[in-house]
């Protein structure tokens, strides 16, 4: 499984891609610290707002953009963390490998609904199932 | 497990572990949002009566707690990560801010919401 062991400034490459999911890991944290931030704010402003104020907010291409990818960074994370969250506890392999399967398609599912949503509220389109044929 | 003992670095770290799950329960709910939004004015009424209710309050206190404790301990986090703030007192400091900060910046949260008028029960 592993081969030649190589070193890049004394520090030993990984050898498979555990080295690059914590690179990606630790940068979608740091796009959602100020996300994060962002979100407290706009939470905080749009409660009570209202159907008609929330559909304003996300007339502003800014504020789709930025919770669109609010959602696709956190569900990286997400993904991620559950996937060595799961690797802590899980030790048999099938039930270990079906699970973090299982999490990266859950997460896969929510972003793509979440920004479907985002685009229709955005691009301020009917509301569903309009453009379904119902 | 018994060369353990209790300390503040430890529950940080369980804390992130546990916000994290809370936070994809958190994400759940956001996507939820949207989806109630899409489906127009009436939907939507319908979540805002469910997130009105006590329960849905609840869940608000408990999502804005998440927010903060995902944003402190995140930090921490990458702070960590970076190599920094090991030594035993930035890291004890840090773990208490973590474990502080939120249902405090969640208190005036809310507080906040209430003063203002925008929450009411």
């Amino acid at each position: 499984m592993s081969g030649k062991v190589q070193y890049r400034k004394g520090v030993k490459v990984s050898e498979r891609h555990g080295a690059g999911e914590w690179a990606i890991e630790k940068i979608a944290l740091v796009i959602l610290m100020p996300l994060a931030v962002w979100l407290a704010v706009n939470g905080f402003l749009l409660t009570g707002a209202g159907y008609d104020g929330v559909a304003a907010w996300f007339a502003s291409p800014l504020n789709a953009g930025l919770l669109a990818l609010t959602l696709v960074a956190f569900f990286v994370f997400a993904s991620l963390a559950w996937k060595v969250i799961i690797e802590d506890y899980i030790h048999k392999p099938g039930t270990k490998a079906a699970l973090i399967g299982l999490v990266n398609l859950i997460c896969l599912l929510l972003v793509l609904a979440g920004v479907f949503f985002i685009a229709r509220l955005a691009l301020g389109s009917a509301p569903l199932p309009a453009g379904f044929g119902v | 497990m018994q060369v353990w003992r209790w300390h503040v670095t430890m529950l940080a770290s369980i804390l992130f572990r546990f916000t994290i799950g809370a936070a994809s329960a958190g994400a759940i709910v956001l996507v939820a949002w949207l989806g109630a939004l899409a489906f127009g004015p009436e939907a939507y009424g319908v979540f805002l009566g469910l997130a009105a209710s006590p329960v849905g309050l609840l869940v608000g206190v408990g999502l804005t707690l998440v927010l903060f404790s995902f944003l402190l301990n995140g930090g921490r986090h990458l702070i960590n990560d970076a190599g920094r703030g090991l030594d035993l007192k930035p890291a004890n400091l840090m773990s208490a801010l973590t474990a502080w900060g939120p249902p405090v910046l969640t208190a005036i949260f809310w507080i906040a919401l209430f003063f203002t008028g925008k929450v009411s029960l």
